[in-house]
């Protein structure tokens, strides 16, 4: 286990915590934009270039940048604002929370257990270094096998920009 | 513990995470910013089993759910400046025009 690796999951982790528990909204945003930050970082630590660069351009970058522009948009005033916490809530929340968690963990402990139960694919390290690396091999990917998802990604990308559009224009009675 | 291990873990907790999010805070934007935590922790699992799998589709599904939840988002935050615009708070509770 990579020391770099383990400081940064230990960072997103605190910073998830506190994005739970802030009052204000900001707070948890700028945690946020933390989290997809170390993400990328992880990401480019396992050696997954292509995949860290698209996170930290449009994830870190553009989505997080809407986000805090409507929050700051919207000019909440403190008591709208700050987030109160019922006791009773809160307690079932986490209990839900704490049980989600020790299923999952108890899931991934018995995946590593029982060894490799799916085949290894054909792109080993040695293989994407020999095809001329991560971002080639995943770019042609793209292109070839995938192209029929990336149009229809693309599709679903202008429903998007003219569903915003409209509804960002029109007055609802 | 190996990388993968950490990975999933951290995966898991960062979903548990957005799960509370989602279930404990009252504001949409909140809501929207859960969504897109637990969308992340799902990319990192992906990647990482896709990694020690040594396959490059978990990859590929990456990118596609990254374009969703930047589309998502953008269709997201304007129904909640509309909703603010309507009803003057962003609390989910007075949002009720539907309610009986």
């Amino acid at each position: 286990m990579s020391p770099v690796l383990l400081i940064l999951v230990v960072i997103s982790a605190i910073l998830a915590i506190t994005m739970l528990f802030a009052k204000n909204p900001i707070t948890s945003a700028l945690c946020l934009l933390g989290i997809l930050i170390m993400t990328a970082g992880m990401y480019g630590m396992i050696g997954e270039h292509m995949v860290a660069t698209i996170q930290l351009v449009v994830y870190a970058g553009a989505i997080m940048v809407l986000f805090i522009f409507s929050i700051m948009l919207l000019n909440l005033n403190t008591e709208e604002r700050d987030y109160k916490d019922k006791p009773a809530l809160f307690a079932t929340a986490l209990a839900l929370g704490f049980a989600a968690f020790a299923g999952f963990g108890l899931a991934i402990w018995n995946h590593f257990q029982a060894g490799d139960v799916v085949a290894k694919g054909k792109f080993s390290p040695e293989m994407i270094k020999t095809l001329g690396g991560n971002s080639k091999v995943l770019s042609h990917s793209l292109f070839t096998q995938f192209y029929v998802s990336f149009e229809v990604i693309s599709l679903a990308l202008l429903i998007a920009v003219v569903g915003a559009v409209v509804l960002a224009k029109r007055k609802f009675d | 513990m190996t990388n993968e291990v950490l990975l999933q873990l951290l995966a898991a907790f960062l979903f548990t995470m957005g799960m509370l999010v989602v279930l404990m805070r009252r504001d949409t934007i909140m809501i929207l910013m859960g969504i897109e935590l637990l969308l992340n922790a799902a990319n990192l699992s992906m990647v990482a089993f896709s990694k020690a799998h040594h396959m490059i589709d978990g990859q590929m599904q990456v990118f596609f759910v990254i374009t969703i939840a930047a589309a998502e988002s953008a269709i997201g935050l304007s129904i909640l400046v509309n909703l603010y615009r309507n009803f003057g708070s962003i609390k989910t509770q007075s949002a009720t025009t539907l309610k009986g």
